[in-house]
C-alpha cells in the first residue's frame, strides 16, 4: 500500500486553513475587546480522520494509520451559565435595594433634618412662642407670633406630607413607565422573543450565533435588574424566561405574555417600586407617622383650650383654626392669666415631638439600611462579574500570545506546503523525460 | 488568584477604587466645611433624633431663662414699689405719734390730716405700678388699675396669682396679693391700710378727744399691724426673686451640660477628621498615580 502522493499538499492546505480560521477568531476577540457584552471565541481544532494503511511494513506487515491534517469544528463562545444565573439573582437584588436606596434618599431629604428649617425646628420656635405669649398674656404681638409659628409649623408639616405624596407618586410612574406599552419590560420581552426566533434558524443553519446568544444573553442582564428572572434552556434555544414571580413566563420561545400583574414579591426594581409605596411600605408608614405626629400635636394643644388651635388630623389637613385675637393664654376671663399658655409652652419634648424625632430615627435607619444593603450587594455583584469577565472576557496578553501561536503555525504549514512542492518537483523534473 | 485577568477587570477594578476614594475624600469635605458630623439622618439615625431632642431642650432653657429674668425685673419693680408704700407709712406714722400727742393745735393736726391723705395717694399710685405694661398688684387683671386715684378705695384687681415658668414642671409666682395690705378702705371697715390712713385723716381733722385718743391707740395699733403685714409681703417678694435667681443658676449649668451633648453628638472632631482628611487625601492620590501608570501596560508594548 502507498500513500497518495498529493496527500501532504491537502494536510498542509488544512492546516493553512485552520491556523487562518484561528488567527481570524483572536483578531475578532481583539476587535471585540471593549465590546459591552461579548464573549471571547475560540476556534475548537480536531484531526481529520486518519488514512489507514494496511501494510507500511513489508517485514512486519502491520499497518499504520496517517493523520491526514486538522479541521475547524466550530468557534464556540466561552461562557459560563452558572455565574450568568447567579449574577442575574444578585443584580435583582441590587437594583431592589438601589432602587430602594434611591427613593427612600429622597423622603429624608423631604425631611430636611437636622437644619433650621425642618419640623423639628418650627416645632420649637411655636413652643417658644407660647413661652413668650405666658410673658406677655396681655400683648397682641404675643398672640400674632404664637399664630404666626403655628401657620409657619402647618406649612411645613403639609410640604413634608405633600413631598413624601409626591415622592410616592413618581415611584408609581416610575413602575408604569417601565411595564407599560412599550416600556422596557415589553422591549426587552420582545427582543428576546425574537432573537429566540432567529438563534434556532442560525443554528439549524449550521451557523455557531455566538453573537446573537452574547445579545440575548445582555437583555437578560438588563431584565434582571428590572424583577427576579429564571432562564430554562431549551435545547432547541426556544428558551423560556419566568419573570418576577409572574402567573406566566414573560417569554415563551417566541412568545411574549405581557403584561401581567406583579407584586411585591417581583424582586428587582419593580418589585422594590411596588413594595415601597404598598401598604406597610417604608414610604407609606412614614406618611402614617407623620399624620399621627399632626394628630398627636393638635390633639396635645386643643386639649388645653376652648378653641381649638389646630384643626385636621392629618399632616395635609392641619391648619390653624384661630385669629390672634382668639388665642387663649388663660382658662379664665382674666386677661392677665397665663396657665394655658405655661401649658403649652410646656408641651415642648412631649409626645409629639418625640413622635417626630422617631420617625426621623426612622428614615435615618431605613436609608442607612437599604444604603448598607446596596454596597454589600455591590461587592457580591461586582466579584460575579468579575468571574464572569475572567471566563468571557478578551485578554489582549493572550490574544497576543494566540496571534503569535497561530501566525508560526500557519508559517510552519506554508513550509510544510514549500517541502512537499519541491519533492513533487524532484519526482517531475528530475526523473528523466518519458517517451523522447 | 488562579483566574484569568483581563484589561476591562484591571479597568474597572481600579475606576471603583477610585470612586470609593473619592467618596469617602467628599464624606470627608463635607463633615470639615459643615463642622457637623450628622448631615443628615442616616448618618446616625440616633444621634440625628437626639440632636432634636437636645436642641429643643436648648430652646426650652433659653425661654426658662428669659421667663426667670423676667420674673426678677418683676420682682425688683414690685419690690420697689411696696418699699416706696413702707416709707410712705413711715411718715404717716410719725405724723400719727406727733398727732397723739396733744401738743399741736386743730390748724396742726388739719395740715398734718392733708399730709396724710397726699400720702394716700402716693401708695395708690405705688400700688398702681406697671411693668411691661402690666399692672403688677392687679393679680390676673393685669390691664385693670388695682386702685382708682381719688376718694374711691375699692381693689378693683383679683386675687389670682401669676407665675412664670423657670424649668421642667418648675413655676414661680411673682404676683404679690397686695389687697392683703390695703384693702378696700373706709367704707369696708377692714382694717387694712387704706382704712387706716382714711381713718387717721378723718381723727386728726375730727378735734375731739376721742379721735385724739384713738390716734394714739387704735389707730398706732392698726399702722403697725399694716406695717407687719407689708413686712411680710415684701418678704415673700424676696424670695420669689431668690427662687428665681436660683433657677437661673441652675438653667446656666444645664445648658452647659446640654451644649456639651449636643457637641459630642453632632460637631465634627476637626483634629481626627483632619487627619483622616489627609490620609483620605493621600491614598486617594495614590490610587490615580495607579491607575495611571497600570492600565497603560500590555504585551504589545514589548512584542516586535
Amino acid at each position: 500500500m502507498t500513500i497518495p502522493s498529493l496527500q501532504g499538499l491537502q494536510t498542509a492546505l488544512s492546516g493553512l486553513i485552520a491556523e487562518q480560521t484561528a488567527l481570524d477568531t483572536a483578531g475578532n476577540n481583539i476587535a471585540n475587546a471593549n465590546t459591552e457584552g461579548y464573549s471571547r471565541e475560540t476556534a475548537l481544532l480536531e484531526p481529520n480522520p486518519p488514512l489507514t494503511i494496511p501494510a507500511i511494513s513489508s517485514q512486519t506487515g502491520r499497518g499504520a494509520q496517517l493523520g491526514t491534517g486538522v479541521s475547524v469544528t466550530t468557534i464556540t463562545r466561552i461562557r459560563n451559565t452558572y455565574l450568568d444565573a447567579q449574577y442575574r439573582t444578585q443584580n435583582s437584588a441590587l437594583s431592589a435595594a438601589s432602587a430602594q436606596s434611591e427613593v427612600l434618599e429622597q423622603a429624608q431629604a423631604a425631611f430636611n433634618e437636622p437644619s433650621s428649617a425642618g419640623i423639628a425646628s418650627q416645632l420649637s420656635n411655636f413652643w417658644t412662642a407660647w413661652n413668650n405669649l405666658a410673658v406677655s398674656p396681655t400683648s397682641e404681638a404675643a398672640k400674632e407670633a404664637v399664630v404666626a409659628a403655628g401657620q409657619q409649623l402647618v406649612t411645613v408639616f403639609k410640604q413634608l406630607s405633600s413631598q413624601l405624596t409626591t415622592i410616592a407618586t413618581q415611584a408609581g410612574e416610575q413602575y408604569n413607565a417601565l411595564t407599560g406599552p412599550s416600556g422596557e419590560v415589553e422591549d426587552y420581552a420582545n427582543q428576546i422573543a425574537q432573537l429566540n426566533g432567529q438563534i434556532k434558524l442560525s443554528e439549524e443553519a449550521g451557523q455557531p450565533p455566538n453573537e446573537m446568544l452574547d445579545r440575548r444573553d445582555e437583555l437578560l442582564d438588563k431584565l434582571s435588574s428590572l424583577a427576579n428572572i429564571t432562564v430554562t434552556e431549551a435545547s432547541d434555544h426556544m428558551d423560556t424566561v419566568s419573570f418576577g414571580e409572574a402567573a406566566k413566563p414573560l417569554v415563551e420561545g417566541t412568545k411574549v405574555n405581557w403584561p401581567q400583574t406583579l407584586t411585591e414579591t417581583a424582586g428587582g426594581r419593580l418589585g422594590a417600586l411596588l413594595a415601597l409605596t404598598g401598604p406597610g411600605g417604608a414610604l407609606t408608614s412614614l406618611q402614617t407617622g407623620l399624620d399621627t405626629v399632626a394628630e398627636t400635636l393638635a390633639t396635645t394643644v386643643n386639649e388645653h383650650l376652648t378653641t381649638p388651635f389646630f384643626s385636621g388630623e392629618t399632616a395635609a389637613t392641619l391648619a390653624v383654626a384661630v385669629k390672634a385675637s382668639e388665642v387663649q393664654a388663660s382658662g379664665t376671663k382674666a386677661v392677665g392669666g397665663n396657665e394655658v399658655a405655661r401649658a403649652i409652652a410646656a408641651l415642648r419634648g412631649g409626645t409629639a415631638e418625640q413622635g417626630y424625632a422617631a420617625l426621623v430615627e426612622k428614615v435615618g435607619s431605613d436609608v442607612r439600611a437599604a444604603g448598607d444593603e446596596q454596597t454589600n450587594l455591590q461587592t457580591t455583584v461586582t466579584a460575579i462579574s468579575d468571574q464572569r469577565e475572567s471566563v468571557s472576557g478578551v485578554s489582549l496578553d493572550e490574544e497576543m500570545t494566540n496571534l503569535i501561536t497561530y501566525q508560526r503555525g500557519y508559517q510552519a504549514s506554508a513550509r510544510t506546503l514549500t517541502a512537499m512542492s519541491e519533492m513533487l518537483e524532484t519526482l517531475i523534473e528530475h526523473t528523466g523525460v518519458v517517451g523522447l | 488568584m488562579s483566574e484569568r485577568i483581563t484589561p476591562a477587570m484591571v479597568t474597572s477594578a481600579t475606576l471603583n477604587d477610585l470612586n470609593a476614594s473619592l467618596g469617602s475624600l467628599t464624606r470627608t469635605t463635607d463633615e470639615l466645611s459643615s463642622g457637623k458630623k450628622i448631615l443628615e439622618p442616616s448618618d446616625n439615625p440616633y444621634g440625628a433624633s437626639q440632636v432634636i431632642d437636645l436642641q429643643s431642650q436648648l430652646e426650652g432653657l433659653s425661654s426658662y431663662e428669659s421667663n426667670a429674668q423676667d420674673g426678677i425685673s418683676w420682682e425688683n419693680t414690685a419690690s420697689t414699689a411696696m418699699s416706696s408704700m413702707g416709707q410712705a407709712a413711715q411718715r404717716v406714722r410719725e405724723l400719727l405719734v406727733q398727732g397723739a400727742n396733744g401738743t399741736y393745735n386743730q390748724s396742726d393736726l388739719e395740715t398734718m390730716a392733708l399730709q396724710v391723705e397726699q400720702l394716700t395717694e402716693s401708695v395708690k399710685q405705688d400700688a398702681n405700678t406697671e411693668y411691661a405694661g402690666q399692672y403688677l398688684f392687679s393679680g390676673t387683671a393685669t390691664t385693670t388699675a388695682p386702685y382708682e386715684q381719688g376718694a374711691e378705695d375699692e381693689y378693683q384687681g383679683n386675687s389670682e396669682s401669676v407665675s412664670r415658668a423657670v424649668g421642667p414642671g418648675a413655676t414661680v409666682t411673682v404676683t404679690t396679693n397686695i389687697s392683703t395690705l390695703l384693702g378696700n378702705g373706709e367704707a369696708s371697715k377692714d382694717g387694712k391700710l387704706l382704712d387706716t390712713l382714711r381713718t387717721i385723716a378723718k381723727n386728726l381733722r375730727a378735734g375731739t378727744v376721742e379721735a385724739r385718743e384713738a390716734l394714739g391707740t387704735t389707730d398706732l395699733q392698726n399702722l403697725d399691724g399694716n406695717l407687719e403685714t407689708l413686712t411680710q409681703l415684701q418678704a415673700t417678694a424676696g424670695s420669689a426673686t431668690d427662687q428665681l435667681q436660683t433657677a437661673l443658676s441652675r438653667n446656666e449649668d444645664l445648658q452647659g451640660s446640654i451644649s456639651q451633648a449636643l457637641s459630642n453628638t453632632d460637631d465634627t472632631n476637626v483634629a481626627a477628621v483632619s487627619v483622616e482628611y489627609a490620609n483620605e487625601q493621600a491614598a486617594y492620590e495614590a490610587a490615580l498615580r495607579a491607575a495611571a501608570s497600570i492600565v497603560q501596560e500590555s504585551l504589545l508594548n514589548f512584542l516586535q
